[in-house]
Protein backbone atom coordinates (compact mmCIF):
# COMPACT_ATOMS: atom_id res chain seq x y z
CA UNK A 1 0.00 0.00 0.00
CA UNK A 2 1.64 3.14 -1.14
CA UNK A 3 -1.15 5.39 -0.06
CA UNK A 4 -0.14 5.48 3.57
CA UNK A 5 3.26 6.83 2.65
CA UNK A 6 1.83 9.72 0.67
CA UNK A 7 -0.59 10.80 3.31
CA UNK A 8 1.89 13.36 4.57
CA UNK A 9 2.00 15.28 1.28
CA UNK A 10 -0.95 17.42 2.35
CA UNK A 11 -4.49 17.88 1.08
CA UNK A 12 -3.70 19.31 -2.34
CA UNK A 13 -1.22 16.70 -3.48
CA UNK A 14 -1.56 14.56 -6.58
CA UNK A 15 -4.58 12.62 -5.46
CA UNK A 16 -8.27 12.40 -4.83
CA UNK A 17 -8.69 11.65 -1.13
CA UNK A 18 -6.73 8.49 -0.44
CA UNK A 19 -6.34 7.68 -4.14
CA UNK A 20 -2.96 8.55 -5.50
CA UNK A 21 -3.12 9.74 -9.08
CA UNK A 22 -0.78 8.66 -11.82
CA UNK A 23 1.12 11.47 -13.58
CA UNK A 24 -1.14 11.13 -16.63
CA UNK A 25 -4.34 11.52 -14.63
CA UNK A 26 -2.83 14.36 -12.64
CA UNK A 27 -2.01 16.04 -15.94
CA UNK A 28 -5.66 15.72 -16.95
CA UNK A 29 -6.66 17.26 -13.61
CA UNK A 30 -4.36 20.22 -14.19
CA UNK A 31 -5.64 20.58 -17.74
CA UNK A 32 -9.23 20.61 -16.48
CA UNK A 33 -8.30 23.23 -13.89
CA UNK A 34 -6.72 25.43 -16.53
CA UNK A 35 -9.79 25.03 -18.76
CA UNK A 36 -12.07 26.09 -15.93
CA UNK A 37 -9.99 29.14 -15.11
CA UNK A 38 -9.99 29.99 -18.81
CA UNK A 39 -13.78 29.58 -18.80
CA UNK A 40 -14.12 31.96 -15.87
CA UNK A 41 -11.93 34.46 -17.74
CA UNK A 42 -13.95 34.18 -20.94
CA UNK A 43 -17.26 34.53 -19.09
CA UNK A 44 -16.12 37.57 -17.10
CA UNK A 45 -14.96 39.30 -20.30
CA UNK A 46 -18.29 38.44 -21.97
CA UNK A 47 -20.24 39.74 -18.98
CA UNK A 48 -18.41 43.07 -19.14
CA UNK A 49 -18.78 43.37 -22.94
CA UNK A 50 -22.47 42.50 -22.93
CA UNK A 51 -23.11 44.89 -20.05
CA UNK A 52 -21.61 47.66 -22.18
CA UNK A 53 -23.68 47.00 -25.32
CA UNK A 54 -26.80 45.77 -23.52
CA UNK A 55 -28.65 49.10 -23.53
CA UNK A 56 -32.33 48.59 -22.86
CA UNK A 57 -32.54 45.35 -24.83
CA UNK A 58 -34.37 42.65 -22.92
CA UNK A 59 -32.80 39.99 -25.13
CA UNK A 60 -29.31 41.11 -24.22
CA UNK A 61 -30.28 41.40 -20.59
CA UNK A 62 -31.41 37.75 -20.62
CA UNK A 63 -28.15 36.71 -22.28
CA UNK A 64 -26.31 38.62 -19.60
CA UNK A 65 -28.14 36.89 -16.75
CA UNK A 66 -27.32 33.56 -18.38
CA UNK A 67 -23.67 34.53 -18.45
CA UNK A 68 -23.85 35.21 -14.73
CA UNK A 69 -25.42 31.76 -14.18
CA UNK A 70 -22.74 30.07 -16.26
CA UNK A 71 -20.14 31.26 -13.74
CA UNK A 72 -21.57 28.75 -11.26
CA UNK A 73 -20.40 25.41 -12.77
CA UNK A 74 -16.72 26.37 -13.15
CA UNK A 75 -16.69 27.67 -9.59
CA UNK A 76 -18.44 24.48 -8.42
CA UNK A 77 -15.80 22.43 -10.24
CA UNK A 78 -12.85 24.26 -8.72
CA UNK A 79 -14.29 24.08 -5.21
CA UNK A 80 -15.32 20.43 -5.56
CA UNK A 81 -11.87 19.50 -6.83
CA UNK A 82 -10.20 21.20 -3.90
CA UNK A 83 -12.44 19.44 -1.42
CA UNK A 84 -12.21 16.05 -3.16
CA UNK A 85 -8.44 16.13 -2.76
CA UNK A 86 -8.66 16.09 1.03
CA UNK A 87 -7.45 12.87 2.60
CA UNK A 88 -9.91 10.73 4.55
CA UNK A 89 -9.87 11.30 8.29
CA UNK A 90 -11.39 9.57 11.26
CA UNK A 91 -14.34 11.95 11.05
CA UNK A 92 -14.68 11.62 7.26
CA UNK A 93 -13.64 8.03 6.69
CA UNK A 94 -14.85 7.88 3.08
CA UNK A 95 -12.89 10.96 2.11
CA UNK A 96 -14.63 13.94 0.56
CA UNK A 97 -15.30 12.63 -2.93
CA UNK A 98 -18.96 13.45 -2.60
CA UNK A 99 -18.05 17.08 -3.17
CA UNK A 100 -18.23 16.13 -6.85
CA UNK A 101 -21.83 15.04 -6.42
CA UNK A 102 -22.68 18.24 -4.59
CA UNK A 103 -20.90 20.30 -7.24
CA UNK A 104 -22.79 18.42 -9.92
CA UNK A 105 -26.09 19.16 -8.23
CA UNK A 106 -25.21 22.86 -7.97
CA UNK A 107 -24.19 22.98 -11.65
CA UNK A 108 -27.31 21.06 -12.68
CA UNK A 109 -29.55 23.52 -10.82
CA UNK A 110 -27.79 26.46 -12.50
CA UNK A 111 -28.29 24.85 -15.91
CA UNK A 112 -31.95 24.07 -15.22
CA UNK A 113 -32.66 27.59 -13.94
CA UNK A 114 -31.07 29.01 -17.06
CA UNK A 115 -33.28 26.88 -19.30
CA UNK A 116 -36.45 27.64 -17.36
CA UNK A 117 -35.75 31.39 -17.22
CA UNK A 118 -34.98 31.48 -20.94
CA UNK A 119 -38.10 29.58 -21.96
CA UNK A 120 -40.38 31.34 -19.45
CA UNK A 121 -39.15 34.78 -20.40
CA UNK A 122 -39.49 34.11 -24.11
CA UNK A 123 -42.97 32.61 -23.86
CA UNK A 124 -44.03 35.66 -21.87
CA UNK A 125 -42.52 37.85 -24.59
CA UNK A 126 -44.47 36.05 -27.30
CA UNK A 127 -47.75 35.99 -25.39
CA UNK A 128 -47.62 39.71 -24.59
CA UNK A 129 -46.43 40.40 -28.15
CA UNK A 130 -43.46 42.34 -26.86
CA UNK A 131 -41.82 44.28 -29.70
CA UNK A 132 -38.16 44.59 -28.68
CA UNK A 133 -36.75 48.06 -29.32
CA UNK A 134 -33.19 48.25 -30.65
CA UNK A 135 -31.97 51.74 -31.40
CA UNK A 136 -28.73 53.19 -32.63
CA UNK A 137 -25.52 54.60 -31.26
CA UNK A 138 -23.24 57.30 -32.51
CA UNK A 139 -19.95 55.85 -33.73
CA UNK A 140 -17.59 58.71 -34.61
CA UNK A 141 -20.29 60.69 -36.35
CA UNK A 142 -21.99 57.69 -37.96
CA UNK A 143 -25.37 56.48 -36.76
CA UNK A 144 -25.02 52.71 -36.43
CA UNK A 145 -27.83 50.33 -35.58
CA UNK A 146 -27.12 48.72 -32.21
CA UNK A 147 -28.23 45.34 -33.56
CA UNK A 148 -25.04 45.04 -35.61
CA UNK A 149 -23.00 45.58 -32.50
CA UNK A 150 -25.01 43.05 -30.52
CA UNK A 151 -24.59 40.44 -33.24
CA UNK A 152 -20.84 41.12 -33.37
CA UNK A 153 -20.42 40.75 -29.61
CA UNK A 154 -22.51 37.58 -29.61
CA UNK A 155 -20.52 36.16 -32.54
CA UNK A 156 -17.35 36.81 -30.54
CA UNK A 157 -18.84 35.03 -27.54
CA UNK A 158 -19.64 31.82 -29.44
CA UNK A 159 -16.27 30.16 -30.26
CA UNK A 160 -14.91 30.30 -26.70
CA UNK A 161 -17.54 28.15 -24.97
CA UNK A 162 -17.81 25.96 -28.07
CA UNK A 163 -14.14 24.97 -27.91
CA UNK A 164 -13.96 24.85 -24.11
CA UNK A 165 -17.07 22.69 -23.85
CA UNK A 166 -15.78 20.24 -26.40
CA UNK A 167 -12.47 19.87 -24.59
CA UNK A 168 -14.18 19.47 -21.23
CA UNK A 169 -16.29 16.58 -22.46
CA UNK A 170 -13.19 14.52 -23.14
CA UNK A 171 -11.52 15.37 -19.85
CA UNK A 172 -14.74 14.75 -17.93
CA UNK A 173 -14.79 11.19 -19.19
CA UNK A 174 -11.14 10.56 -18.32
CA UNK A 175 -11.51 12.02 -14.83
CA UNK A 176 -15.02 10.69 -14.34
CA UNK A 177 -15.92 14.19 -13.20
CA UNK A 178 -19.59 15.05 -13.55
CA UNK A 179 -19.18 18.70 -12.56
CA UNK A 180 -16.94 19.08 -15.57
CA UNK A 181 -19.47 17.19 -17.66
CA UNK A 182 -22.32 19.46 -16.55
CA UNK A 183 -20.14 22.46 -17.23
CA UNK A 184 -19.57 21.22 -20.78
CA UNK A 185 -23.37 21.23 -21.11
CA UNK A 186 -23.39 24.78 -19.72
CA UNK A 187 -20.85 25.83 -22.34
CA UNK A 188 -23.03 24.26 -25.00
CA UNK A 189 -25.97 26.23 -23.60
CA UNK A 190 -23.86 29.40 -23.70
CA UNK A 191 -22.83 29.22 -27.31
CA UNK A 192 -26.25 28.06 -28.45
CA UNK A 193 -27.83 31.03 -26.68
CA UNK A 194 -25.29 33.25 -28.40
CA UNK A 195 -26.26 31.86 -31.80
CA UNK A 196 -29.95 32.20 -30.92
CA UNK A 197 -29.42 35.86 -29.99
CA UNK A 198 -27.66 36.51 -33.30
CA UNK A 199 -30.50 34.89 -35.21
CA UNK A 200 -33.06 36.72 -33.04
CA UNK A 201 -31.51 40.16 -33.46
CA UNK A 202 -31.07 39.59 -37.20
CA UNK A 203 -34.76 38.68 -37.31
CA UNK A 204 -35.74 41.81 -35.37
CA UNK A 205 -33.81 43.76 -37.99
CA UNK A 206 -36.04 42.23 -40.65
CA UNK A 207 -39.06 43.43 -38.72
CA UNK A 208 -39.84 40.07 -37.11
CA UNK A 209 -40.49 41.19 -33.55
CA UNK A 210 -41.04 37.54 -32.48
CA UNK A 211 -37.71 36.27 -33.84
CA UNK A 212 -35.70 36.75 -30.68
CA UNK A 213 -38.21 35.01 -28.42
CA UNK A 214 -38.73 32.18 -30.88
CA UNK A 215 -35.00 31.51 -31.20
CA UNK A 216 -34.62 31.66 -27.42
CA UNK A 217 -37.41 29.13 -26.87
CA UNK A 218 -35.76 26.81 -29.38
CA UNK A 219 -32.46 26.64 -27.49
CA UNK A 220 -34.10 27.15 -24.10
CA UNK A 221 -35.93 23.85 -24.38
CA UNK A 222 -32.71 21.98 -25.14
CA UNK A 223 -31.00 23.67 -22.19
CA UNK A 224 -33.93 22.74 -19.94
CA UNK A 225 -33.67 19.10 -21.02
CA UNK A 226 -29.91 19.07 -20.39
CA UNK A 227 -30.53 20.62 -16.99
CA UNK A 228 -33.17 18.05 -16.12
CA UNK A 229 -30.91 15.18 -17.22
CA UNK A 230 -28.06 16.48 -15.07
CA UNK A 231 -30.36 17.09 -12.14
CA UNK A 232 -31.60 13.51 -12.28
CA UNK A 233 -28.04 12.19 -12.58
CA UNK A 234 -26.77 14.27 -9.69
CA UNK A 235 -29.57 13.28 -7.35
CA UNK A 236 -29.51 9.57 -8.13
CA UNK A 237 -25.73 9.45 -7.82
CA UNK A 238 -25.88 11.16 -4.46
CA UNK A 239 -28.51 8.60 -3.50
CA UNK A 240 -26.04 5.76 -4.11
CA UNK A 241 -27.30 4.34 -7.33
CA UNK A 242 -25.09 1.86 -9.18
CA UNK A 243 -22.01 3.50 -10.69
CA UNK A 244 -22.67 4.53 -14.27
CA UNK A 245 -20.75 5.94 -17.19
CA UNK A 246 -20.27 9.70 -17.20
CA UNK A 247 -23.27 10.29 -19.47
CA UNK A 248 -25.37 8.11 -17.18
CA UNK A 249 -26.43 6.00 -20.14
CA UNK A 250 -25.27 2.59 -18.90
CA UNK A 251 -23.73 0.79 -15.93
CA UNK A 252 -20.04 1.52 -15.58
CA UNK A 253 -17.97 -1.21 -17.33
CA UNK A 254 -15.63 -1.39 -14.34
CA UNK A 255 -18.36 -3.14 -12.34
CA UNK A 256 -18.36 -6.02 -14.75
CA UNK A 257 -14.57 -6.10 -14.92
CA UNK A 258 -14.23 -6.17 -11.15
CA UNK A 259 -16.68 -9.05 -10.93
CA UNK A 260 -14.76 -10.96 -13.58
CA UNK A 261 -11.59 -10.60 -11.53
CA UNK A 262 -13.39 -12.11 -8.55
CA UNK A 263 -14.85 -14.97 -10.60
CA UNK A 264 -11.37 -15.76 -11.88
CA UNK A 265 -10.16 -16.61 -8.38
CA UNK A 266 -10.14 -20.42 -7.99
CA UNK A 267 -11.51 -20.19 -4.43
CA UNK A 268 -14.52 -18.09 -5.44
CA UNK A 269 -17.75 -19.77 -6.41
CA UNK A 270 -20.00 -16.71 -6.81
CA UNK A 271 -19.22 -13.04 -6.71
CA UNK A 272 -21.23 -9.89 -7.07
CA UNK A 273 -20.37 -6.27 -6.44
CA UNK A 274 -22.17 -3.25 -5.10
CA UNK A 275 -20.41 -0.28 -6.67
CA UNK A 276 -21.35 3.32 -6.01
CA UNK A 277 -19.96 6.43 -7.54
CA UNK A 278 -18.46 8.63 -4.87
CA UNK A 279 -17.31 11.25 -7.35
CA UNK A 280 -14.18 10.55 -9.42
CA UNK A 281 -13.67 7.26 -7.56
CA UNK A 282 -15.86 4.27 -6.78
CA UNK A 283 -16.62 2.49 -3.56
CA UNK A 284 -16.63 -1.26 -4.26
CA UNK A 285 -18.14 -3.87 -2.00
CA UNK A 286 -17.32 -7.25 -3.52
CA UNK A 287 -19.40 -10.04 -2.05
CA UNK A 288 -17.85 -13.46 -2.61
CA UNK A 289 -19.23 -16.93 -1.90
CA UNK A 290 -16.24 -19.25 -1.42
CA UNK A 291 -16.04 -22.70 -3.04
CA UNK A 292 -17.15 -25.60 -0.85
CA UNK A 293 -14.37 -26.31 1.62
CA UNK A 294 -12.12 -23.50 0.39
CA UNK A 295 -10.23 -21.56 3.02
CA UNK A 296 -11.02 -17.85 3.08
CA UNK A 297 -7.74 -16.49 4.37
CA UNK A 298 -6.77 -12.90 4.96
CA UNK A 299 -4.13 -13.34 2.25
CA UNK A 300 -6.72 -14.41 -0.34
CA UNK A 301 -9.02 -11.52 0.49
CA UNK A 302 -6.18 -8.99 0.35
CA UNK A 303 -5.00 -10.52 -2.91
CA UNK A 304 -8.44 -10.18 -4.49
CA UNK A 305 -8.78 -6.66 -3.16
CA UNK A 306 -5.48 -5.63 -4.72
CA UNK A 307 -6.27 -7.36 -8.00
CA UNK A 308 -9.49 -5.38 -8.25
CA UNK A 309 -7.96 -2.07 -7.37
CA UNK A 310 -5.18 -2.71 -9.89
CA UNK A 311 -7.83 -2.58 -12.64
CA UNK A 312 -8.22 1.16 -12.58
CA UNK A 313 -7.24 4.19 -10.51
CA UNK A 314 -10.91 4.77 -9.76
CA UNK A 315 -11.04 1.50 -7.78
CA UNK A 316 -9.11 2.18 -4.61
CA UNK A 317 -11.72 1.89 -1.92
CA UNK A 318 -12.46 -1.84 -2.29
CA UNK A 319 -13.93 -4.10 0.38
CA UNK A 320 -14.07 -7.89 -0.04
CA UNK A 321 -16.89 -9.48 1.92
CA UNK A 322 -17.02 -13.30 2.16
CA UNK A 323 -20.64 -14.44 2.51
CA UNK A 324 -22.54 -17.70 2.46
CA UNK A 325 -25.03 -16.39 -0.06
CA UNK A 326 -25.00 -13.30 -2.30
CA UNK A 327 -27.27 -10.45 -1.17
CA UNK A 328 -30.30 -10.14 -3.38
CA UNK A 329 -29.28 -6.83 -4.94
CA UNK A 330 -26.07 -8.25 -6.37
CA UNK A 331 -27.38 -11.68 -7.15
CA UNK A 332 -27.07 -10.89 -10.80
CA UNK A 333 -23.35 -11.24 -10.32
CA UNK A 334 -22.89 -14.22 -12.61
CA UNK A 335 -21.97 -14.16 -16.26
CA UNK A 336 -24.52 -12.71 -18.68
CA UNK A 337 -26.58 -11.26 -15.87
CA UNK A 338 -28.68 -8.15 -15.95
CA UNK A 339 -26.17 -6.01 -14.18
CA UNK A 340 -23.48 -6.62 -16.75
CA UNK A 341 -25.80 -6.27 -19.69
CA UNK A 342 -24.86 -3.48 -22.01
CA UNK A 343 -21.48 -2.95 -20.40
CA UNK A 344 -18.94 -3.27 -23.19
CA UNK B 1 -21.44 10.22 -26.47
CA UNK B 2 -24.03 12.69 -27.54
CA UNK B 3 -25.02 13.53 -31.06
CA UNK B 4 -23.07 16.78 -31.21
CA UNK B 5 -22.24 16.82 -34.93
CA UNK B 6 -25.87 16.94 -36.05
CA UNK B 7 -26.69 19.84 -33.71
CA UNK B 8 -23.56 21.65 -34.71
CA UNK B 9 -24.35 21.33 -38.40
CA UNK B 10 -27.81 22.73 -37.96
CA UNK B 11 -26.48 25.58 -35.82
CA UNK B 12 -23.80 26.31 -38.40
CA UNK B 13 -26.53 26.44 -41.03
CA UNK B 14 -28.47 28.87 -38.85
CA UNK B 15 -25.38 31.08 -38.44
CA UNK B 16 -24.78 31.11 -42.18
CA UNK B 17 -28.42 31.90 -42.81
CA UNK B 18 -28.26 34.77 -40.31
CA UNK B 19 -25.05 36.08 -41.87
CA UNK B 20 -26.68 35.82 -45.29
CA UNK B 21 -29.75 37.78 -44.28
CA UNK B 22 -27.48 40.27 -42.55
CA UNK B 23 -25.42 40.86 -45.68
CA UNK B 24 -28.48 41.04 -47.88
CA UNK B 25 -30.00 43.53 -45.47
CA UNK B 26 -26.88 45.71 -45.56
CA UNK B 27 -27.64 46.68 -49.11
CA UNK B 28 -31.29 47.59 -48.56
CA UNK B 29 -32.32 50.68 -46.67
CA UNK B 30 -35.14 48.92 -44.80
CA UNK B 31 -32.87 47.42 -42.20
CA UNK B 32 -33.74 47.46 -39.39
CA UNK B 33 -37.34 47.29 -40.53
CA UNK B 34 -40.50 48.32 -38.67
CA UNK B 35 -42.77 45.38 -37.81
CA UNK B 36 -45.78 47.67 -38.28
CA UNK B 37 -44.30 49.85 -41.03
CA UNK B 38 -44.45 53.16 -39.13
CA UNK B 39 -41.68 54.97 -41.02
CA UNK B 40 -42.97 53.87 -44.42
CA UNK B 41 -46.42 55.18 -43.59
CA UNK B 42 -45.09 58.46 -42.20
CA UNK B 43 -42.80 59.18 -45.15
CA UNK B 44 -44.84 61.25 -47.58
CA UNK B 45 -47.86 60.78 -45.33
CA UNK B 46 -49.02 61.84 -41.88
CA UNK B 47 -46.90 61.93 -38.74
CA UNK B 48 -49.20 61.63 -35.72
CA UNK B 49 -47.47 63.40 -32.84
CA UNK B 50 -48.59 63.48 -29.23
CA UNK B 51 -47.46 66.51 -27.22
CA UNK B 52 -47.77 67.16 -23.51
CA UNK B 53 -47.37 70.67 -22.16
CA UNK B 54 -43.85 71.12 -20.74
CA UNK B 55 -42.31 74.53 -21.33
CA UNK B 56 -39.84 75.42 -22.66
CA UNK B 57 -39.72 72.21 -24.68
CA UNK B 58 -43.41 72.05 -25.49
CA UNK B 59 -45.84 74.92 -25.10
CA UNK B 60 -49.29 73.56 -25.84
CA UNK B 61 -51.31 76.65 -24.97
CA UNK B 62 -51.68 77.90 -28.53
CA UNK B 63 -53.64 76.44 -31.43
CA UNK B 64 -50.54 74.43 -32.39
CA UNK B 65 -47.78 73.27 -30.04
CA UNK B 66 -44.73 75.50 -30.01
CA UNK B 67 -41.29 75.20 -28.45
CA UNK B 68 -37.98 73.50 -29.15
CA UNK B 69 -39.39 70.01 -29.52
CA UNK B 70 -42.28 70.84 -31.87
CA UNK B 71 -39.70 72.72 -33.97
CA UNK B 72 -37.48 69.66 -34.05
CA UNK B 73 -40.43 67.44 -34.95
CA UNK B 74 -41.52 69.83 -37.75
CA UNK B 75 -38.01 69.74 -39.21
CA UNK B 76 -37.97 65.95 -39.05
CA UNK B 77 -41.41 65.78 -40.69
CA UNK B 78 -40.30 68.19 -43.43
CA UNK B 79 -37.33 65.92 -44.11
CA UNK B 80 -39.75 63.00 -44.46
CA UNK B 81 -42.27 64.96 -46.53
CA UNK B 82 -44.83 64.34 -43.84
CA UNK B 83 -47.66 66.50 -42.56
CA UNK B 84 -48.14 66.57 -38.80
CA UNK B 85 -51.30 65.73 -36.93
CA UNK B 86 -51.01 66.95 -33.33
CA UNK B 87 -52.66 65.45 -30.29
CA UNK B 88 -52.28 67.41 -27.04
CA UNK B 89 -52.84 65.50 -23.82
CA UNK B 90 -51.19 64.21 -20.63
CA UNK B 91 -48.28 61.76 -20.67
CA UNK B 92 -50.32 58.74 -19.60
CA UNK B 93 -52.97 59.27 -22.26
CA UNK B 94 -50.33 59.89 -24.91
CA UNK B 95 -48.25 56.83 -24.01
CA UNK B 96 -51.36 54.65 -23.98
CA UNK B 97 -52.26 55.96 -27.44
CA UNK B 98 -48.68 55.29 -28.58
CA UNK B 99 -48.91 51.73 -27.33
CA UNK B 100 -52.23 51.22 -29.10
CA UNK B 101 -50.70 52.45 -32.35
CA UNK B 102 -52.71 55.70 -32.51
CA UNK B 103 -49.57 57.88 -32.40
CA UNK B 104 -46.16 57.72 -34.10
CA UNK B 105 -44.22 60.00 -31.77
CA UNK B 106 -44.59 61.51 -28.31
CA UNK B 107 -42.83 64.68 -27.08
CA UNK B 108 -43.06 66.61 -23.84
CA UNK B 109 -39.62 67.29 -22.39
CA UNK B 110 -39.21 63.58 -21.65
CA UNK B 111 -35.89 62.51 -20.16
CA UNK B 112 -33.73 59.39 -20.14
CA UNK B 113 -35.38 58.45 -16.82
CA UNK B 114 -38.86 58.36 -18.42
CA UNK B 115 -40.61 55.38 -16.79
CA UNK B 116 -43.08 54.44 -19.56
CA UNK B 117 -40.68 52.04 -21.30
CA UNK B 118 -43.34 49.32 -21.47
CA UNK B 119 -45.45 51.59 -23.71
CA UNK B 120 -42.89 52.94 -26.13
CA UNK B 121 -39.30 52.89 -27.34
CA UNK B 122 -37.30 55.71 -25.82
CA UNK B 123 -34.85 57.37 -28.19
CA UNK B 124 -31.25 58.14 -27.49
CA UNK B 125 -30.91 61.59 -25.86
CA UNK B 126 -30.79 64.44 -28.38
CA UNK B 127 -29.83 67.22 -25.95
CA UNK B 128 -29.07 68.02 -22.35
CA UNK B 129 -30.95 70.50 -20.23
CA UNK B 130 -31.36 71.57 -16.63
CA UNK B 131 -33.91 69.47 -14.78
CA UNK B 132 -36.40 70.55 -12.10
CA UNK B 133 -33.95 69.94 -9.25
CA UNK B 134 -31.14 71.80 -10.99
CA UNK B 135 -29.41 68.65 -12.16
CA UNK B 136 -28.63 67.98 -15.77
CA UNK B 137 -31.17 65.78 -17.58
CA UNK B 138 -30.98 64.10 -21.00
CA UNK B 139 -33.88 64.86 -23.32
CA UNK B 140 -35.51 62.04 -25.29
CA UNK B 141 -38.67 61.31 -27.29
CA UNK B 142 -40.83 58.19 -27.56
CA UNK B 143 -41.78 56.17 -30.64
CA UNK B 144 -43.91 52.98 -30.89
CA UNK B 145 -42.32 49.91 -29.27
CA UNK B 146 -40.10 47.89 -31.55
CA UNK B 147 -40.58 50.17 -34.57
CA UNK B 148 -36.86 50.11 -35.01
CA UNK B 149 -36.68 51.76 -38.43
CA UNK B 150 -38.61 54.73 -37.08
CA UNK B 151 -36.39 54.79 -34.01
CA UNK B 152 -33.25 54.57 -36.15
CA UNK B 153 -34.44 57.29 -38.55
CA UNK B 154 -35.24 59.69 -35.70
CA UNK B 155 -31.95 59.04 -33.91
CA UNK B 156 -30.06 59.46 -37.18
CA UNK B 157 -31.85 62.79 -37.60
CA UNK B 158 -30.75 63.85 -34.09
CA UNK B 159 -27.15 62.97 -35.00
CA UNK B 160 -27.44 64.87 -38.27
CA UNK B 161 -28.74 67.98 -36.46
CA UNK B 162 -26.00 67.74 -33.85
CA UNK B 163 -23.38 67.52 -36.61
CA UNK B 164 -24.89 70.55 -38.39
CA UNK B 165 -24.93 72.56 -35.17
CA UNK B 166 -21.32 71.65 -34.43
CA UNK B 167 -20.27 72.89 -37.82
Amino acid sequence: MTRRDTRETGPSGRRFGATELSPEIERVVQQAKRLEWATLGVIVVTIVLVAIVMGSSQAMRAAWIEDLLSLIPPIAFLVALRVARMAPTRARPYGSHRSVGVGHLVAAVALSVMGVVLVGDSILGLVTAEHPPIGTFDLFGHTVWQGWFMMAVMALSVPGPMILGHKKLKLAEQLHDRVLYADADMNKADWQTGVATIVGVAGIGLGWWWADSAAAIFVGVSIMLDGWKNLKEAVTNLADRRAATIDGARPHPLIDRAERVAWAEPWVRHAGARVRDEGHVFHVEMFVVPQQGADVTVGRCVGLREAISALDWKLEDVVVVPVAELPEEVRGGTRGDEQSKGSE
Amino acid sequence: MRAMPATRRSVLAAVLAAAGTGLAACTSSGYPADPDGTLDRVTGGVLRVGASHHPPYVDATGPEPRGSEPDLVRAFAAERNATIEWTVSGEEALMTALKKGDLDLVVGGLTKEFPWTSHGSITRDYAEAEGPDGESVKLVMAVPLGENQMLTALEAYFDQRAAEEAR
